[in-house]
Parts: C-alpha cells; structure tokens; sequence
C-alpha cells in the first residue's frame, strides 16, 4: 500500500467525479458509492498505517511525477505518508465514513443528495491531498481545493440568502488567509529555492531571524483563516448555514484544523523563532477565550457548536505555539476533538432532524425523554468536552493546560495557562447551558412538533462517535505521542518546573468545570426565556460575536468597497464623469445617459495620453533627476 | 550593382505561406460558389496554418546563431521567435475552428453584408438567414501572418510594419458581428482609433531611437545603448513612446480602456482570437524589444513597466468585480492578466522570459475555450452574455456548466489548472528576479480577481433557472473541438505542466 | 554639406510656424473642408523641410501623395457625403478640452525638453554616406536589400484595405423581382398609396438643402418632399414665418 498511496486520493476524487457528472441516472445508488469511496480510503489507510510501523525511517515517500521544472527549481508531484500524516487521514477518512453515513440519512429528503455527496467526496479528497502532499505546493493544493468544496458545501442550501452570503464571507476571509500562505510559498522559493518539507526543514537555520519571522506570520495568517482564528474567526459560526454533516465533518472534526496541521508540520520553522512561538500562543489564547464568551451568548444550537469549535482550536493553536512536546498534545487533542466535536454536530442534527429543522435551544428543552439515544451520545460528547475524566478530552485537553503552565517566563505561564484555565471553566459553562437546555427541563417547543428519535443509518455512527468520544483520549493520549515524534519534537528531557504543579493545575482546572457546569445547570435548569433578555455589556457584546464582525465591516468592507465604486466610476465615465453623471442625473437626457454607458473613445485617448505623459515623465524624470 | 540579400527561405517559409495562402484566400472568394466558400476557406486556412506549422517544427531542430538572422537582417528566425510562431499557429489553429461554426446560428457568427444599414429589413433578413461573409478567414490569415513577422522582426522598422500588418484586420473583423451590430461596428472604430494613436506614439519612438543609434535593428540599438555615448536621454524618450505603443497592444494599464469596449463587441470567435493570440504576439514583440534592444537599460524602465504592470493587476482585478457582462468580465481578466504577463516580463533572465512563453500558451488556451463556450449559451437574440443569464446554468446543462467552471476555476489560478501552473511560474520567476514587490500585488490582485469568477461559478450551480435562463446550444464538431481542445490543455498543463515547460525553457533563448 | 546653412536657417523659421499654424488650425477648424485644408498648408510646410535637408524624394513623396493625392481624395470624400455645419463640435464631456490641452502641451514639453537636451550638442553625420550615389538610389538601395521584406510585407497592408473597403462599403444588389407593368400600377393605385408625383424639396433664400422640406399652402412643411432617409432639417422660426411679401404686412 505504501507504494501506491495515490490511491488513497483518487479513489473518493474519482467518485466526486462519477457523482457529479453521471446525472440524475445516480440518483438512487450515488450515496451508497459516496459513503463507499471514503471507506475504502479508510481500510486503504490502515493498511498503510500499519505498513509505517514496521517501516525502518517511519516515512514513506513518494514521486508521482515532477510537476514543474524550470531553472534549478523543481516541484513534484510527491506524495508523504509519516505517523503525523498517519494520523490525519486515518481521522479524515474514519470519521469521515461516519459522518457520509449519517449523512444518507440526514440528506435522504433533500433532492440534491447526488450532488451533495459529490461535494462531500471532492472535500475528502482535497483533504487528503492536503495531508499527504510532501511539500508546501502540494500542502496549497489541497487547501485550494478543500476551500472550494467548503464554499460549494455552505451555500449548498442556495434559496437561503443568508447561506449565500455565509458562503462569501467563508470564501473571502480564506482568501485572505491563501494570500499569506501563497506569498509565504513564494518566498521559500525565493529565499530556499524548494517548497520540499525536509529540504525546507533542513535549511531553515540558515535563514535569518527577520525572515523566519516573516516565513512563520505568513504561514499563521494562513493557518488562521483555515482554522478560524483570530483575526479571521467570523467565517467559521457563519458557515453552519451548509448542511449538518459538512458541519460536523469540515468545520468541526477536519478542514478547519488544516491550520493546526500547517503549523505542526512546519514545526522547524516556528521552533527557530521564539517571538513567533509567543505570537501563535497568543492568537491561540485571545481566540480560545473568545469563543468561549461569544458562545456562552448564543441561542442558535449549531453556533453555539461553531464557537466553540473555534474555542477548541484555540487550545490546539496553544499546544503548537508552545513548542517541543505541546505539538503531540495538540495533534492529540484535535483527534479527540474531531471525535467529540462530530459526534455532538451530528447530535444536533439529530435533535434538528426531529424537531422540525429548529435549531434555537430556547425552543428545545425535555427532549431527552423522546431522542435517548441522541441524548446519551450526546451527553457523551458534552462530558468529553469539558473535560470529565475518565473521557477523552480530560486526557487530552489537561496536558495542555500544564504545558501552558511550564513556560521559562513566569509571567507567560501566568497569563496563558490562567487563559487556559479559565477557558475550560467556561467551557464547562456553555456546554452545559446548551445540553441542559435541549434535553432537559421543562418543553419549550413551538406548536405542532413531534420528536422522535433518528433512523438507524444516523444514530449508528453517533454511537460510533460517542464511543470514540469516551475511550479516544484515555487510549490515544501517550501511544500517540510516542508514535508522532520523528515528525513532531520530542518532549524536552529536562522538566520545566512550571509556577503551579500539576496536581494543583488537575485540581484546580476540575474544580473550575464542575462550578461552571454546576452554574449553568442552576440557571438553566428551569429553562430560559423565549425573548433576548435585557443583559449587561459583557453579554451584549458576546452576542455581537464581541463586535468583530462590526469592526471587520468598517475597517475593511467599506473602504474596500468605495475603492471599487471610485475605480468603476473614474474607469466608466472618464476623467469628467462625475460633472457629467450628475449633468446627466439632473438633466435626464436620455440620449446623454445613452452615451455615457457606452465611453467615449475621445476619453479613452485622453486617458492613453495622460498614460503616456506619466510613462515619459516618469523615464525622464529617472534620467534626468 | 543592388542584389537582394540573402534569404533562407527555410525559415521564412511558415510567413511565406500564410502571407500567400491569405492572398489565394481573397481570390477563392472570387471564383467559389457562395454556399461552398465557408467550408473551402476554412479547411484551405487550416491547412496553411498546419504547412506553417511543419515548417516551424521542422526549423527548431536546426536554429544556430549563424542561420537565425535573415532577410536583409530584418528577420531572426530564434527558438523564441519558433515558439512563439508555433504558439500563435496552434491558438489561431483552435480560433479558427470557431470561426467556421456555422450548426449554432444559421450563417456563423459573421454578418453577411456589413453595408447594410442596422435595423433596416434587409439587415434583419440578413441576420435570419444569409450565409455569413467568408472574407474573415484571408484577413484572419493576414492577421496571423503579421503576427508571426511581428515576434520575429529584428528591426524596428520591420516590427512597426507587422504591427499594422496584423492590426488593421483585426480592426475589420471586430466590425463584423452578425447580431448586435451596432455595439460591433463601434468596437472597430474605437479600436481602430485608438490603435493608430498608438501606432502613432510607436512610430514616433522608433525616429528618436534611429536618432540615438543611427539604427534600427536591435543589435545595433543594443551596442549603442551598451557603449552609452553622447545623451541617452534620446533613446529614454524613444523607448518610452515604443513601450506605450506595445502597451496598448497588450492592454496594460492605462492603455487598456478600449478592451472591454472591443472584446464586447467583437464578434466572439474574433475576441478569442485576439485575446489568445494577440496577447502573446504583442508580448512577444514587447519582450524582444526589451531583452534583445533595451537590455542595457533595464535600471531605467524597470521602475515605471513595474508600476504600469501593478497599475495593470489591480485595474484589471477590481474592475472585474463590477461587471455584469461576461465578455466585459473576461476582458478585464485579460487586463489582470496582461499585467501577471507583465511581472514575468519584468523577471527578466531565462527564467522570467519561459514563465512568460509557458503563460502565453497557457492562457490562451484557456481564453479561447472560455470564448468558445460562450458562443454555446444563446438565446434568439444570439449569445446571451449578461451574467444574470447564467443563472441556473448548471441545471439546464451541467456538463457545460462544468467545463465553463473549470476554465474559471483555472483563471482563478486554482491548483492542477493551467492557470496556477502560469502564475506560479511567473510570480516564482519575479522573487527570484527580485519582483517581489510585484509579486505582492499579483497575488492580492488574483485573490481579488478570484471573486467575480467564483461568483458566475455560484450562480450557474446555486441558482434556479429563471424564465429567461438560455439554452446552451449543442455544438457541432467544430466548436466541440475547440471546447475540448482547451479545456483539456487546461487540465493537461495543470496537471504536468513539464512538457511544455521544458520546451519553453528550450526556447527561451534569444539571438541577436 | 552637413553643416546648416542660412538659407535653410531662413526657410525654416518662415515655415515652421506656418505648420504649426496650419496644424493648430486643423484641429480647431469647424469645418471639415477647412479642416482638410489646413492639413495640407502643414503637409506642404514639411514637404519643404524635407527637401531642404537633402531629402529631395521623400519631400517630393510628401507633396505628390499625401498633399496631392490623399487629401484630393479626402476633400472629394468629405464633398461627396456632404458638409454639414450642423455636425456638432460642442464638447459634451466637461473637462475634456482643457484636460487635454494641457496633457497635449505637457507631452510637448516632455519631448521638447528630452529632445533639446539630448541634440544640444549633435553633431550630424552620415548624410554625405547615405547620399553618396543620390538620394533616390541610397533609398532604393535600403528599400531592396535590408528592408525588402517589410517592404513586400506592406502589400499585405494594402490588400487587406482593399478588401476590408469592400467588405464594409459593398452591398450587393438583392434580387429584384420582375413586376409587371399592370401589377405595378395596380399597387401604385392601392388604398393608402398616393399615386402622383411627390413634391420636391422646399427652395428658400436661406437654404437649399435636400433636406428641407417643402411648404404646403397652409405653410406646414411637407413630409412628402424628403427623402424618409434625411433627417428633417427643422426650420427656424424665421423660416418658418411667412414672407412679409405673403402676409402683406411691411
């Protein structure tokens, strides 16, 4: 198999392909082949997975054909398959089987399943190039390509306007985020002349710190518009107007932690630069949090899911911000919470399913009675999340939390490792609100709903998950480690004796949880009220996503979009469109305003003139000055 | 005693041939029944244009610095001059082809008779039923004929006289619409004014240069430049009013502003050839102005071609943004595009001049199939361009909704298309040539440019067909061939660009 | 030779600002004859400079062709459509003008400041080289050997105007169906048709344009005296007015 790891990709990119241009002729098989295409990459995977561990350099690469040549620069098309990426695609294609399963299902009543699960494969392919690619052209095309099947996957529901634009706001702050990346790219090329992970890795000594620092901004820009984090956060809660699954599998368990994969691969690079290290635990820190507050304020079940997948993948971004050992137990922690995460995405899909497409948790509420399964799968992943030992996220979310703690600097352990802490208190606090909410108390639903539980093709992979959810973090937490280093940085020998011990951080860190979640159960125990209450700033401000979405608006949208306005217009009517617009507006000939939609050649010679003026100026203006 | 130079007729063949296949063409309309003219002209035009091609294949192998320059020394006959001679026989190859579809509208997308008044009842009989003039296919073949002189003259004089040579039919074809005569005939006028206002400031470049060199030919331009005697300023000037001159042919900023005039009206088939193929020509004779002439003097021009070229990305992406007609839309990208051209002009060394010639062929392609599927989506009027008519697109016909993404999604420059293969060759020459400056505002201005393209994609796949969605026509073999042709050039130099890289690299090589 | 002489010195400065003149009057004229005329006053000025820098062919060239030939023809195009006043020469864009006289006079100044600067200190040489078996041959020497092949290539040029005049003047004559004498006056007497001949255009002191209609008795102009192609010239209220001779008043 691992001599053949093409197939890994090609096989769901080939049914994307029989799916989406067959016709309605598939109509009635094309799920069960979408559901099969991941699966057969998920054996495929674990036969190469197992293959690696008897492997002596534990890699395996591999040189499809070279894609591009010129002068001394070259870039393949290679294909690497490490225990970092190991792990990757046996998570995309796991749970990704699950979740196409589930999705049978849930999109069973939609007439555009086919296509649907046309997406669904293009996205599990693209991902999986992303993993496996062996350098930073390969990592881009995948993440290219996963972009796009995420922007076709949010506004698959085209006839809601808001998913049209959740779309937009999806695809252009990821631009943003390409843009680093790409430039990042071609500066490696620049300064390197390879994109090649281990030639990159091996050089990056010999560059100097300035441009390490640049290297490594560019590359968290892009990590950070994939993965939702600050500044570029406000795409991802947005994006939960697509359908369920591509929830539960692009923006909570996979494509959204690209970003974390982008940086723990580039782990040489963000090692050699210390400032760097301190700006990634930052972004980290500042979006953890704010993804807690924001989604202790909102009513809309699969927001509240979204920021707090954007809270979770703060903590992932402080594990690899830390350094040395932290990047296994990010890696580790984004496994877990690909398990946990999907499992509680398709829950509320399955509350969704039920409750007539409801999705405000103000209107859930006893529903535990009627969807058992889903609530004991759910109540699953809500334990996990906040960290209840024994199940997976205690295991995996503590550890970082201590890492946190043990930093050289005492103020840095201080300020990030209290965020972290703080973090899982409120985690504790909204998840709680959310399950209690749903399941629990008196009914608040709106008239004529009859819950009931899901069909078997969907609660089959939520016990699937919710098992992953218990045991994932308990049995993965130091097999994984150990089996991630050579790509990853071994923990140091040497301990950092941290400001806290670890048995205060353990303690302390549950003790915040069960007060949070024991807070929340009391308020929320009673139910909520169906209006938005008067509330203080704080919560205000939460529920305007903590106003960045108004800040994104004036600093960048409007500027941008009287730029636009101002070239059109210099462009449409000439130097003397303005006097002439309004002319025309006041006049209203309309014979004038014929003319003016259609530019005049003598403006158009006058703008080559001026052109021209400015060119010869300009050459002069060298020569002469 | 005058004798005429010696001429290698070996290598001028492929010029030889399509300058005297275009003349037998005017004589074929002449003698050839009406209703048999289209089908004779059209394989008469392509088999000329395949001789010239076997010519210039058959050439490549034997190009030396001895045998390169010829006729006089007007002429240098290099492996830069090959490609680009074989790149602009393949795309006017696959123009061609849509120009002799006629299975779409009855007649082809040619008028019959451009003197008849717009409007009057012999033009709407015309535009119903008569079969279109056949005289486009010799001014296409003296078109490309100039073309082919213009990336291969080796004097100034000798470029300006091709640079007519391949404008003044262009001018004439644009005028020829069958449907929307009017916007058509106006494309040509401006067109044609503005491109001898340009003509003009090239013309007056090349005095003040044979005033500084007392030459015209590039070598000795060059050697003059090189031993810098006397006031170069002369030379500057010069060189400035030839650059506006080459500009305006590849539709820099802000020499650009008759392109979304012109590739509107133009009849489509005629807007893929001259976005295909004019496009590579006039970057073939700006970069043997500057390589093989202007070399010396890179410090000067560098700084305001690297503004205009930045100028070029922005203008061309932002403006993008706003259009509503599709042939608009694809005219500002080609103005985006000319300026990524541009940057990789600006690279300079063999590595920025083979991202130039990869991108050439890369995008023409490209370009050509885009045209090409645009002549599909009709309605009664003709060709429906307005965006808002693409709506649901996806629905009425996916295969050609699909193939119309893809060549967008390759525009866009997203991976394992052509597209991200040319800028990626283009932007990695600029950093290495130290663009990077350059380099920046290409890649915010094709994140820009991503935009507009993503948002027809939207809405032909996430929109209902409205009442007035078109039907996409089935093509006949013709289209279908060029369709297929590019699309699958798309996808081929995405996927393994190498081929024609290596060649580029091959050629990229100029003798002076 | 090369060395500038007096006469030359004095030819140029009477000439000079004749084709300056006559340039700035070409664009300013209203009328497109006039227009044409101050074309060639220019044209004529620089055949002269021509000739007076010992480029006696192409100075003659420039007198034959562009003055004689190409502005003959021009003059007899601009007649045969018909010179029109009325053709509006109002610039509607606001701005225009101005902006581009002074982009115009800023290239001016550009190239004149670039050119002075870079010819102050010339010295001319290889005009005794080029001319040295006559001008006409030294111009056909080049004209057969180095650049023989723009020069067959310029042919191309021509063809492809000739064929493009013909493609956008030419209309071919469609098919006009026999009709016979009777059915012909059969139609001509038809409802709705009016059977005798139409009246011809109106006659006036002021205008005898084809295009303004003939008055009828009540002093309404006449649709049926003009070409339905023309547009109607309008007549001005004066015209329009009754003569005083008709109204008997003084």
């Amino acid at each position: 198999m691992l001599s053949n790891l093409w197939l890994l990709i090609a096989i769901p990119a080939a049914s994307a392909a029989v799916l989406l241009l067959a016709g309605r002729k598939a109509d009635r098989w094309g799920h069960w082949l979408g559901v099969l295409a991941p699966a057969a990459s998920f054996v495929l995977g674990l036969i190469a997975f197992f293959g690696l561990r008897d492997l002596p350099g534990r890699a395996a690469e591999q040189t499809l054909w070279t894609f591009f040549k010129s002068g001394d620069m070259t870039i393949d098309f290679g294909l690497l398959f490490d225990p970092l990426t190991a792990v990757f695609v046996l998570l995309i294609t796991g749970v990704g089987s699950l979740i196409h399963l589930y999705a049978v299902g849930y999109m069973a009543h939609d007439e555009g399943r086919r296509r649907f699960f046309g997406y669904f494969n293009l996205f599990v392919a693209a991902m999986l190039l992303l993993v496996l690619g062996n350098n930073y052209v390969m990592l881009y095309l995948g993440w290219e390509g996963v972009g796009l099947a995420s922007y076709l996957l949010i506004s698959f529901w085209y006839n809601r306007p808001s998913a049209a634009t959740a779309g937009k706001k999806a695809f252009l702050m990821n631009r943003v985020g390409d843009a680093g990346f790409a430039i990042a790219i071609f500066l490696m090329l620049a300064q390197l002349g390879t994109v090649n992970y281990n030639q990159v890795f091996s050089q990056v000594g010999a560059l100097t710190t300035g441009t390490v620092l640049v290297l490594g901004l560019l590359l968290l820009l892009g990590a950070c518009g994939k993965s939702g984090q600050f500044p570029l956060q406000a795409w991802l809660p947005d994006a939960m107007e697509g359908p369920t699954p591509v929830s539960a599998l692009i923006h909570a368990a996979t494509m959204v932690t690209a970003g974390v994969y982008l940086i723990a691969r580039s782990n040489p690079i963000f090692s050699a630069n210390s400032t760097l290290q301190l700006i990634v635990v930052s972004v980290g820190a500042l979006t953890l949090l704010m993804g807690c507050i924001i989604g202790a304020a909102k009513d809309d079940i699969k927001r509240v899911l979204a920021w707090s997948t954007v809270s979770q993948i703060g903590y992932m971004f402080l594990g690899v911000g830390l350094g040395g050992g932290a990047y296994a137990l990010a890696i580790i922690h984004l496994l877990a919470h690909g398990f946990f995460k999907a499992n509680m995405f398709l829950g509320a899909g399955s509350v969704m399913h039920g409750m007539q497409d409801q999705v405000d948790i103000r209107r859930f509420g006893g529903l535990a009675k009627y969807m058992k399964i889903t609530w004991l799968t759910f109540m699953m992943g809500w334990l996990a999340i906040i960290g209840l030992p024994p199940l997976s996220g205690f295991f995996t979310k503590e550890p970082i939390i201590a890492a946190a703690f043990e930093q050289h600097d005492a103020w840095k352990s201080w300020v990030f490792g209290g965020a972290a802490l703080l973090g899982a208190g409120l985690t504790a606090f909204y998840m709680t609100r959310l399950f209690v909410l749903t399941f629990h108390g008196p009914k608040r639903w709106t008239d004529g709903q009859h819950p009931h539980e899901s069909p078997a093709v969907m609660w089959i992979p939520l016990v699937l998950l919710a098992i992953g959810s218990v045991v994932a973090g308990g049995l993965m937490a130091s097999p994984v480690a150990k089996w991630l280093e050579p790509p990853l940085p071994a923990a140091p020998a040497e301990e950092v004796h941290g400001v806290l011990g670890h048995t205060a951080i353990t303690v302390l860190s549950l003790v915040l949880t069960v007060l949070g979640a024991g807070l929340a159960w009391a308020l929320f125990r009673r139910g909520t009220a169906l209006e938005p209450q008067p509330a203080g700033p704080v919560v205000r401000a939460a529920r305007a996503n903590l106003y960045t979405d108004a800040f994104n608006e004036a600093v960048f949208e409007k500027p941008g979009s009287w730029l636009t306005r101002a070239l059109v217009y210099v462009d449409n009517k000439g130097i003397d469109g303005v006097v002439n617009g309004l002319a025309a507006l006041v006049g209203g000939g309309s014979g004038r305003l014929r003319r003016l939609q259609t530019g005049f050649v003598r403006s158009y010679a006058l703008s080559m003139l001026a052109g021209g003026v400015l060119v010869l100026g300009a050459l002069l203006a060298v020569r002469l000055g | 005693m005058v004798k005429l130079p010696p001429m290698d007729y070996a290598a001028i063949m492929p010029l030889l041939i399509l300058f005297g296949a275009a003349c037998l063409g005017v004589l074929i309309e002449a003698f050839v029944p009406r209703r048999a003219r289209n089908i004779t002209q059209l394989l008469f035009s392509l088999a000329a244009v395949i001789a010239a091609m076997v010519f210039v294949v058959k050439r490549a192998g034997n190009v030396t610095a001895a045998n390169a320059i010829t006729a006089g020394g007007a002429i240098t006959i290099d492996k830069a001059a090959l490609f680009l001679q074989g790149s602009l026989l393949v795309l006017a190859f696959v123009s061609l082809l849509i120009f002799g579809e006629r299975t779409l509208e009855q007649g082809g997308a040619f008028v019959a008779q451009a003197a008849v008044t717009v409007g009057s009842e012999k033009d709407k009989e015309q535009a119903a039923k008569s079969l279109g003039s056949t005289e486009v296919y010799p001014l296409a073949l003296f078109s490309l004929a100039g073309m082919l002189l213009f990336v291969a003259a080796n004097d100034l004089l000798t470029m300006f006289v091709a640079l007519e040579v391949f404008s003044l039919p262009l001018y004439l074809l644009c005028a020829l619409a069958r449907r929307k005569r009017l916007l058509s005939q106006e494309a040509a006028l401006k067109y044609f004014l503005l491109g001898a206002y340009a003509s003009a400031f090239f013309l007056f470049g090349v005095a003040l240069v044979y005033g500084y060199a007392k030459a015209v030919d590039f070598a000795s331009i060059h050697t003059a430049a090189a031993v810098g005697a006397g006031n170069i300023t002369l030379l500057i000037t010069g060189l400035g009013l030839l650059a506006i001159g080459l500009l305006f042919k590849v539709a820099a900023a802000p020499f650009h502003v008759w392109t979304p005039d012109v590739y509107q009206g133009a009849p489509t088939p005629v807007t893929a050839f001259m976005a295909a193929c004019t496009k590579a020509a006039a970057f073939g004779g700006l970069i043997r102005v500057l390589y093989v002439g202007f070399d010396g003097l890179g410090w000067q021009f560098t700084p305001v071609l690297g503004a205009i070229a930045a100028l070029t990305v922005m203008v061309g992406a932002v403006l993008a943004v706003t259009q509503t007609d599709l042939k608009r839309l694809l005219a500002y990208s080609s103005v985006a595009n000319a300026g990524y051209l541009l940057i990789g002009v600006l690279a300079g060394g063999q590595l920025g001049l083979q991202s130039v010639l990869f991108y050439l062929v890369a995008y023409g392609l490209t370009v050509i199939a885009a045209f090409a599927l645009i002549t599909l989506v009709r309605d009664a009027d003709g060709e429906a361009t307005h965006l808002s008519r693409w709506a649901g697109l996806g629905a009425r016909s996916p295969l050609f909704a699909g193939i119309f993404t893809f060549l967008l999604l390759a525009f866009a420059g997203i991976p394992l298309t052509s597209g991200f293969m040319a800028k990626l060759s283009v932007f990695g020459a600029a950093v290495d040539g130290g663009q990077t400056w350059l380099v920046i505002f290409g890649v915010i201005s094709s994140i820009i440019l991503a935009f507009p393209y993503l948002r027809v994609v939207v809405m032909m796949w996430l929109s209902e067909p409205g009442e007035s969605t078109p039907s996409v026509s089935l093509p006949g073999v013709l289209t279908s061939t060029a369709l297929g042709v590019g699309t699958i050039a798309t996808l081929v130099l995405g996927v393994a660009p190498g081929l024609l890289l290596d060649l580029a690299d091959k050629a990229a090589a100029f003798i002076r | 030779m090369s060395a500038v002489q007096t006469g030359e010195i004095i030819t140029f400065f009477i000439l000079a600002p004749l084709a300056v003149i006559g340039a700035l009057g070409m664009v300013l004229a209203r009328n497109a004859v006039h227009s044409a005329l101050w074309l060639i006053l220019t044209m004529l000025s620089l055949g002269v400079f021509y000739i007076v820098q010992a480029g006696p062919f192409i100075g003659m060239v420039q007198i034959i062709v562009y003055t004689g030939a190409i502005m003959m023809l021009f003059l007899f195009v601009l007649m045969l459509v018909g010179r029109d006043a009325s053709d509006s020469v109002i610039e509607t864009l606001r701005g225009q003008k101005v902006v581009g006289t002074l982009l115009g006079v800023g290239l001016a100044g550009l190239m004149a400041t670039g050119i002075y600067q870079a010819t102050r200190d010339y010295t001319v040489v290889g005009l005794e080289a080029a001319n040295k078996d006559g001008n006409v041959q030294g111009l056909a020497k080049l004209i057969f050997t180095n650049y023989v092949f723009a020069f067959e290539v310029t042919s191309a040029l021509l063809i492809t105007a000739a064929v493009g005049a013909m493609i956008l003047a030419h209309q071919e004559k469609s098919g006009v169906k026999a009709v016979g004498q009777v059915a012909k006056m059969r139609e001509r007497f038809l409802p709705g048709n009016y059977p005798g001949p139409k009246p011809g255009p109106g006659v006036f002191a002021t205008s005898n344009s084809v295009a303004t209609p003939a008055k009828l008795p009540d002093g309404n102009p006449s649709q049926r005296s003009i070409s339905p192609i023309l547009p109607t010239r309008e007549l001005t209220a004066a015209e329009k007015a009754d003569k005083p001779t008709l109204t008997g008043g003084a």
